[in-house]
């Protein structure tokens, strides 16, 4: 029993002491989802050592956590207080988090708006709610399609210049071995961009009703079309038919032709050797309005002053044209102006060009808490009505009345 | 209560404190503060995040999910997952374990073979079972290009009721070793004489089988009648990695629904009234079977 005591006393000692010496150095969380496999977790690591060389009294200790375990850590820790100092996360989640009532508003900090001046306006409007801003833009990226080079040119089909000839280039293509089209889900991430570039919505400008947007008739006309392309067996998706492979799988395998995918779509593809084109979303009678993505940086009012400072500090550090570009290297689409300029991004992202254009155009989800709720509602109709399992018209009237519902409070 | 306390100081012993406190410890913390917060959790609207209000709304959790056409879905494809697995599951188990009970060679060999699938991981097997059940999967394959049996490939996860039959194929498959573990034990532990008896009063396989070894294990059958439906109410992988409840929720059982209303809307109330909920279903049930198994015989 003394023995153990004495064990117990040492080990209290050795961790009071060991705090001590450290008690100058402030420690901060970071959590993130820079993809581990495109090698930016290494990036990273090199970006941290930098940062720590440059700012000797900050330790930056940092956590991978995918899609879902982020969004998951961040709405447990709104509960028990265990919430990072920064997190790096999608733009869809700032809304959501700031409903949890956890984030940091980084528009009242004296140099937020120099610091947002030197990142692209669009991307960075992800984090304004309420005449605030909750985040600063990490990264942005956007859909184009991207198109199966040698079953286009097996068919003799032309790459589409329209989002009519778009599906009706996918029909053509498709046989008892190829799928002219997939979308692995329904959301607004997937079906917002046809509905947008035909001149639909889905929600009012004020957000407060989708009576008239999402069941209007271009909406209803383009779930149609995605309703007869699936039918004929020219669409799929697993969120559709859980039978159908996934996307990933059904592009290395030459089962998929075209999808209107993000910039890690190239990685995938290079991997299983396909030969691919890409260009931004074909126009359709509103021009091409393709959906914005990307990952935004946030901050947490539960972290103690000074590791605000050391974790705004570290922020400006990522969101710099240096940490930038390497990220870019890596496929990181930058919101650094400078850095979006730089060679090196350029040469090192061949496509960077086409999604810039894409960009330009490229609109926002709803920025409002609700959202989560409203797209899942919205993805498990439009599937409903793709499938065939109720009338287009009905699916939606139904997602209306539900998302009326929610938007009403 | 005097004599009680009497014994109770005669065999109080503190080292027998020490064994027990940590595991009553870590029950405490893990399942029955879970438990009651939970509980009290699904008669308010939980507003998870710092410094929320939660106001209590009595029942109108419960009042949803039984609205919820979606949690109805959920509930009746769990029961349907439940009547297709753990009868089979049970039947083939003690099928493989009489086979194997009356072999002298190899019979360490299948039973290994047969355990195996109990120890490997539910997400790796459910994944391949999802290359196997796929359009372009390894069992259309079979039925369409090698032997001709139809010339349409068949969408085993596409629809809600053959989606269920196939996760339900999984579950049987992964619960067979297990079943035949525990059978085979009881199997062993079933004196011979009784057979050799049988064998004089002139008794055919079948009737020492329904006669002699059912009423003989009928202890284990209960047990793992019970363990069963306790787990199949309880399935969430096959589901979460075979169909992700699609499509449209049509798939959802009640793990992944729960799952779903948790952490993709975060309606808390309304996921901890369907847990309990869902408590409450396994309670009843297996009371219910207790009752009846034990009723007769004993």
């Amino acid at each position: 029993m003394k023995k153990i005591s004495a064990l117990l006393l040492t080990a209290m000692t050795l961790a009071l002491t060991t705090g001590c010496t450290d008690s100058d150095i402030v420690t901060i969380d970071f959590w993130h989802n820079y993809s581990a496999g495109d090698g930016q977790v290494e990036v990273l690591e090199d970006l941290i050592a930098e940062f720590e060389e440059d700012h000797p009294n900050i330790h930056v200790e940092h956590v991978f956590l995918e899609w879902s375990a982020l969004r998951q850590g961040v709405i447990l820790g709104a509960d028990t207080g265990l919430l990072p100092d920064l997190l790096r996360g999608d733009i869809a989640f700032v809304p959501q988090f700031q409903s949890l009532n956890v984030l940091e508003e980084l528009s009242a900090y004296d140099d937020y708006e120099t610091v947002a001046n030197t990142v692209l306006a669009q991307p960075n409007s992800s984090n304004l709610m309420n005449g605030k801003y909750y985040g600063l833009a990490s990264n942005t990226n956007t859909k184009i399609l991207f198109y199966n080079e040698d079953i286009l040119e097996a068919a003799d089909v032309d790459v589409p210049t329209t989002l009519d000839e778009m599906w009706d280039a996918a029909s053509a293509v498709s046989s008892e071995t190829v799928i002219g089209y997939v979308e692995p889900w329904t959301g607004i991430w997937n079906v917002g961009p046809y509905i947008w570039s035909e001149g639909g919505d889905i929600l009012s400008p004020d957000n407060t009703t989708a009576t008239g947007y999402l069941n209007g008739a271009i909406p209803v006309a383009v779930i149609s079309k995605m309703r007869q392309m699936y039918a004929d067996g020219h669409l799929t998706g697993s969120s559709m038919n859980p039978s159908a492979m996934g996307d990933t799988d059904g592009w290395a395998a030459g089962k998929y032709a075209m999808e209107l995918d993000g910039p890690w779509r190239q990685a995938s593809n290079n991997a299983a050797g396909i030969n691919y084109g890409a260009i931004p979303l074909p126009p359709g009678d509103e021009g091409s309005i393709s959906v914005l993505g990307g990952e935004n940086f946030m901050m947490f009012k539960t972290s103690p002053d000074e590791e605000k400072a050391a974790a705004w500090e570290f922020t400006k550090f990522l969101a710099g044209e240096h940490a930038q570009v390497e990220m870019a290297k890596h496929g990181q689409m930058p919101v650094n102006k400078d850095a979006l300029e730089n060679a090196e991004a350029v040469t090192a992202m061949p496509l960077l060009p086409v999604f810039a254009e894409a960009l330009e155009t490229a609109r926002a989800r709803p920025v409002i808490p609700e959202w989560g709720d409203i797209e899942n509602i919205i993805a498990a109709s439009v599937a409903e009505a793709i499938t065939g399992a109720k009338a287009v018209q009905t699916a939606l009237d139904e997602a209306v009345t539900a998302i009326n519902a929610i938007l009403a409070g | 209560m005097k004599a009680f306390l009497v014994r109770f100081k005669k065999k109080f012993d503190w080292r027998v404190l020490v064994l027990f406190l940590p595991s009553f410890i870590y029950v405490c913390m893990f399942t029955f503060y879970p438990m009651i917060k939970m509980f009290l959790m699904s008669f308010t609207d939980w507003h998870i995040g710092y410094n929320q209000e939660s106001p209590i709304v009595w029942f109108d959790n419960y009042v949803r999910v039984f609205q919820d056409p979606v949690a109805i879905t959920a509930i009746v494809n769990t029961l349907f997952y439940l009547v297709i697995t753990v009868p089979l599951q049970m039947a083939i188990g003690l099928f493989i374990a009489l086979l194997i009970n009356k072999i002298t060679h190899l019979s360490v060999t299948f039973r290994v073979f047969y355990y195996l699938p109990v120890v490997t991981s539910w997400v790796v097997v459910a994944l391949l079972f999802r290359y196997i059940f796929m359009n372009d999967g390894l069992l259309n394959y079979f039925l369409v290009d090698v032997l001709h049996f139809t010339g349409e490939k068949v969408g085993w996860l596409s629809t809600r009721f053959m989606a269920l039959t196939a996760t339900g194929v999984l579950g049987i498959w992964k619960g067979i070793g297990w079943n035949m573990v525990i059978f085979l034990a009881a199997l062993q532990a079933v004196p011979k004489e009784y057979y050799e008896a049988a064998s004089i009063d002139g008794a055919n396989a079948f009737q020492k089988f329904i006669y002699i070894t059912i009423p003989s294990i009928r202890g284990t059958i209960a047990f793992a009648l019970v363990m069963l439906t306790i787990g199949a109410f309880n399935t969430y992988t096959p589901i979460a990695v075979l169909t992700e409840g699609n499509p449209y929720h049509q798939t959802e059982v009640v793990l992944t629904w729960m799952n779903f209303k948790t952490f993709s809307t975060l309606d808390m109330g309304y996921s901890a009234a369907l847990s309990i909920i869902l408590m409450m279903m396994i309670i009843i049930t297996t009371m219910v079977m207790m009752k009846f198994i034990y009723r007769k015989g004993r």
